[in-house]
């Protein structure tokens, strides 16, 4: 016993240290859930304060479940963590064996892939939306412009004129609206994000064992059975870190929702908390703690996944 | 079947000549081993018959057909690799199963070849485990049932035994050498190791810096060397090499003795030296003995027990009919 109580009494520092910092703000943010508190009411000053003469129970959690925006925000913060995850994974892999290979200026490729992570995240938003999506300023509004000026020259050709005069003039999209700026934040963080998974996936395909991509190819298995067999269950692992660490960082996503769309039409769970932390505070927690159970939900969702390729 | 012949076959990388151009001819069912020091491009040759490396000129056929540009999985050869090369994320069904399910063969057909090769290396019981869960042995035994199951004109094995220890090596040589007995497939085997040369081969193939110093029965080659390379390389412990006036006496610029063709006593004999370390091994006792004035060191082999002490006086006298003369080129003289 004697033997195992000081290092106990040693550690115990670090443990409350550690518990101070992470129950003190979930307990502050429960408190908060369950009072009425604002920042701002001239009819009602007492509730500016907390205080638990000002209990309120679930009240704050109905009005959270009854706002409009909430279901929104949930679908929308799924919506989006995950059509990240997958398009990040997906490109990851692309980009990792694709530049495994030697090739001459690989070292410059490389870092050039990197460089986007090194980007501010309301820089990216603001580089995207503005320079690369806007309508008509934008990359995207000079190339559908440029389009259409070609297909108007095409229909002043003497014979197929009239095959081009059927084309539809193209119309660029906005990025902005209420049903594409969703769109828009996934394209940013992508881009943003591939190279993480890159340099993940790169550092795990170059400990590949080459002995075994032998062997296959002398078992008679082309380019697509080995990255299948071989190189994808190799990735398991790294993949599955790569979505874990995303998605806790993703959930938190806020700089792009600001900056493309002001939340207008695409609300997540923290744009939303930041919308009620304007005022009532009380409704931010508790729609902190339903982010809580989110962030949990998915968690395990998580946990179960990369638990399940370590024990492979 | 399985014929390989090999006709000038050369290696480059780059400006360095690996194998100079070379002629071989294997066999139909023969067990052919390459030995060599490391770095005497063995393996490279063996990876070349496999398709794994490209040839810098010349041609492979098997079986009279020629080879030399067919891809790897078309040669109809199957390879046994160092370090097993087995797919960690399958288990060994999956393992053994998968040049078969590369073939797109019915996988009624598999089951029924895996299990036939698995009851035929005693793996039965691990068909449902990862590699990871195997010992070196077992893995050893999953890579030759990948490679059995193929049916191959020949098997290639670069090495296998060299990462398991002494024990199960002796083990697997038996093993391997009895597949051969049954299957009477060509093999070709690469080692480094002269005792599983000696003791699997119908043929070895002595090579030196890409070169072959010479091909031949273990027994040709241990009783006659072509060179002074062969006669050094082959036979544990070494063939003593001795030059100057003892071997100018027998008109060679070298002569070599084994040290099992000496005799040993400590009254009289032709050489005289001073013992230096006695490796007792029970059944044999290598003696090694300096001071000669023929060379730093002799090796003796004496079968059984003898009681030396290092710096004892011993004389030696080589048996006259068992002593190798070399030329001035280091050939073999008659």
């Amino acid at each position: 016993m004697s033997d195992r109580k000081l290092p106990r009494l040693l550690q115990t520092p670090a443990v409350l240290l550690l518990l101070i910092w992470m129950l003190i703000p979930l307990g502050m943010t429960l408190y908060f859930s369950f009072i009425r508190y604002v920042l701002n009411n001239l009819r009602r000053p007492e509730w500016t304060s907390p205080s638990l003469s000002n209990w309120r129970g679930f009240g704050n959690y109905e009005f959270v479940l009854k706002s409009k925006d909430f279901v929104l925000a949930i679908q929308n913060s799924l919506f989006i963590v995950c059509s990240i995850l997958f398009l990040t994974v997906i490109l990851g892999i692309l980009i990792a064996v694709l530049i495994n290979k030697a090739f001459p200026g690989q070292g410059i490729v490389r870092v050039l892939l990197i460089s986007p992570f090194f980007v501010m995240p309301a820089v990216n938003a603001v580089l995207w939306i503005n320079m690369i999506l806007d309508p008509v300023l934008g990359l995207q509004g000079i190339a559908v412009a440029g389009v259409n000026d070609m297909l108007d020259s095409l229909r002043q050709m003497p014979v197929l004129g009239s095959f081009f005069s059927l084309w539809p003039e193209f119309e660029p999209i906005s990025f902005r609206a209420t049903q594409t700026s969703a769109i828009a934040v996934i394209m940013m963080v992508t881009w943003q994000w591939t190279p993480f998974a890159v340099l993940i996936f790169m550092t795990s395909l170059q400990s590949e064992d080459q002995q075994q991509k032998e062997a296959a190819v002398l078992d008679g298995a082309g380019t697509w059975s080995q990255f299948r067999f071989l190189t994808l269950p190799h990735l398991g692992r790294p993949i599955a870190i790569v979505v874990m660490i995303q998605a806790i960082f993703h959930l938190s996503l806020y700089a792009e929702i600001e900056i493309v769309s002001r939340g207008n039409g695409n609300k997540n769970l923290p744009y939303l908390i930041g919308e009620f932390a304007n005022n009532n505070i009380g409704a931010a927690s508790a729609t902190g703690i339903f982010a809580v159970i989110l962030a949990n939900i998915v968690a395990i969702f998580l946990l179960r996944m990369v638990g399940k390729t370590l024990m492979e | 079947m399985g014929r390989i012949v090999l006709d000038q076959v050369s290696k480059r990388f780059g400006d360095v000549e690996v194998i100079p151009p070379l002629d071989l001819t294997i066999e139909d069912g023969e067990f052919a081993v390459f030995v060599g020091p490391s770095g005497c491009g063995k393996s490279t040759l063996l990876r070349m018959i496999a398709g794994l490396e490209n040839l810098t000129s010349g041609g492979i056929a098997i079986d009279g057909m020629d080879m030399t540009e067919v891809p790897p999985s078309k040669r109809g050869l199957a390879m046994v690799f160092q370090s097993y090369a087995l797919y960690p994320h399958m288990t060994v069904r999956k393992n053994i199963g998968f040049p078969l399910r590369m073939e797109k063969m019915d996988q009624a057909e598999i089951d029924k070849r895996v299990e036939t090769a698995a009851r035929s290396l005693n793996l039965m019981d691990y068909l449902d485990r990862k590699p990871g869960q195997l010992s070196g042995g077992q893995r050893q035994r999953v890579a030759i049932g990948r490679a059995i199951v193929r049916d191959p004109s020949a098997f290639l094995f670069d090495e296998p035994l060299s990462n398991l220890d002494a024990a199960l090596r002796v083990g697997m040589r038996l093993e391997i050498s009895e597949m051969h007995e049954r299957m009477q497939t060509t093999m070709i085997y690469v080692t480094h190791d002269q005792v599983e040369a000696m003791t699997m081969a119908d043929k070895i193939v002595v090579l030196q810096a890409g070169v072959i110093e010479q091909v031949g029965s273990p027994l040709d080659l241990y009783h006659k060397p072509q060179n002074v390379f062969v006669a050094g390389f082959i036979g544990s412990p070494k063939m003593n090499l001795f030059t100057g006036p003892e071997a100018e006496k027998h008109g060679a610029h070298t002569i070599g003795i084994r040290p099992e063709h000496t005799e040993v006593s400590m009254t009289a004999g032709q050489w005289e030296g001073r013992v230096g370390v006695a490796e007792h091994l029970g059944s044999d006792t290598f003696i090694h003995v300096h001071d000669t004035g023929l060379a730093d060191m002799v090796t003796v082999r004496i079968t059984g027990d003898i009681s030396v002490k290092h710096g004892d006086t011993i004389y030696l006298t080589p048996q006259a009919n068992q002593i190798h003369k070399f030329g001035a080129q280091g050939l073999r003289i008659e």
